[in-house]
């Protein structure tokens, strides 16, 4: 079931519970600047479409996603002043329609990583912009089915 | 005219410390010295002049030019805790290069100032219209490699036993390019 909040797909509580204790959900993601592109940006980070498992209908399930989220990204980014960022989501797109909808395989999952960098690179431009620190999908790794926590490396 | 309104703007750190993010201006000189003062020697190795003598640090501070060289501060209270320099040549064939310097103190290195500052000069370097953005690295700083490589920097070569630092040492010179968004028009 997705989030009321943020609209995906993530457990109610963290660690893999199905309910918080007075059985509401909650969000990790609620009060956040870009709840929406965040939590839509982990929801496919943490997709079945990255593990050795995956099959034609997650990845085609991901291409769609990415293709909201990168919708959802250009429509924060039209009053925002930021080259980079549009110049990175041009990649994005590109990267995505290279992958294409249908297509399995391993160049399609790399494309599809490669726009899913790019995506995840915008929202760090427009969370730079408000002052705030980078997206970091490590921080909210416990409310999905994660296969591996993601390392963090800043500098 | 590189356009500099955006300044001085605030920016949160991992550890939820603000920063302050602004150009250098001639009274920084005592901010600036004392930064210098912190960085190991290894940092300090691509500097032309001898940034271990205060006078050096003073005639930088008064003789600045954004045009050619726009050193952006980090500073948390009243210290800078790092900064980030475009440098320009105003003519000539690499008018459209800009070659960034990233320097952070090393209490301030893991939480996510390095890659904001990367983000200010690129934001700097597509205002000023620059074809690429030059990063020269010493290849023992990996962080900052793997730093600029996911804001875009791409590795376009890495130059054996190519530098010296200040006692002698050769080391390995990683340079990276980073194509701004006018190239790909």
């Amino acid at each position: 079931m997705n989030c009321p909040v943020c609209g995906a797909e993530h457990f109610s509580v963290p660690g893999g519970g199905k309910a918080a204790p007075a059985g509401e959900r909650l969000c990790p993601y609620q009060g956040v600047p870009y709840t929406g592109l965040r939590a839509g940006h982990d929801q496919i980070y943490f997709g079945r479409w990255r593990r050795i498992d995956a099959s034609t209908i997650d990845l085609r399930r991901a291409y769609h996603q990415l293709e909201r989220l990168l919708n959802g990204i250009a429509v924060a980014l039209e009053t925002e002043d930021i080259p980079a960022a549009r110049s990175d989501l041009g990649k994005a797109v590109e990267a995505l329609h290279t992958a294409g909808p249908g297509e399995d395989g391993p160049e399609a999952l790399r494309y599809l990583d490669h726009a899913l960098s790019y995506a995840h690179r915008v929202i760090g431009d427009l969370l730079h912009e408000k002052g705030l620190p980078p997206h970091s999908p490590a921080d909210f790794a416990g409310w999905y089915d994660a296969g591996e926590v993601p390392f963090r490396e800043d500098w | 005219m590189i356009p500099l309104e955006r300044y001085p703007k605030e920016i949160s750190l991992r550890d939820d410390a603000r920063v302050v993010l602004r150009p250098m201006i001639p009274e920084d000189a005592d901010g600036l010295w004392s930064f210098l003062r912190q960085l190991p020697e290894i940092d300090k190795a691509h500097f032309h002049e001898d940034v271990d003598r205060r006078e050096e640090v003073d005639r930088w501070a008064k003789s600045l030019d954004y045009e050619a060289v726009l050193p952006i501060l980090a500073i948390r209270g009243d210290r800078v805790v790092g900064t980030v320099t475009l440098y320009r040549n105003k003519t000539g064939w690499k008018q459209r290069i800009g070659i960034v310097r990233i320097l952070i103190a090393p209490d301030h290195r893991h939480l996510g100032l390095g890659t904001a500052m990367i983000r200010e000069i690129r934001h700097l370097g597509e205002k000023v219209a620059l074809n690429y953005l030059l990063a020269e690295v010493i290849e023992e700083q990996q962080a900052a490699v793997r730093a600029l490589e996911r804001m875009g920097f791409e590795k376009t070569g890495v130059y054996r036993n190519f530098v010296n630092d200040r006692k002698g040492h050769l080391h390995n010179l990683v340079v990276l390019l980073h194509p701004m968004s006018g190239l790909e028009k």
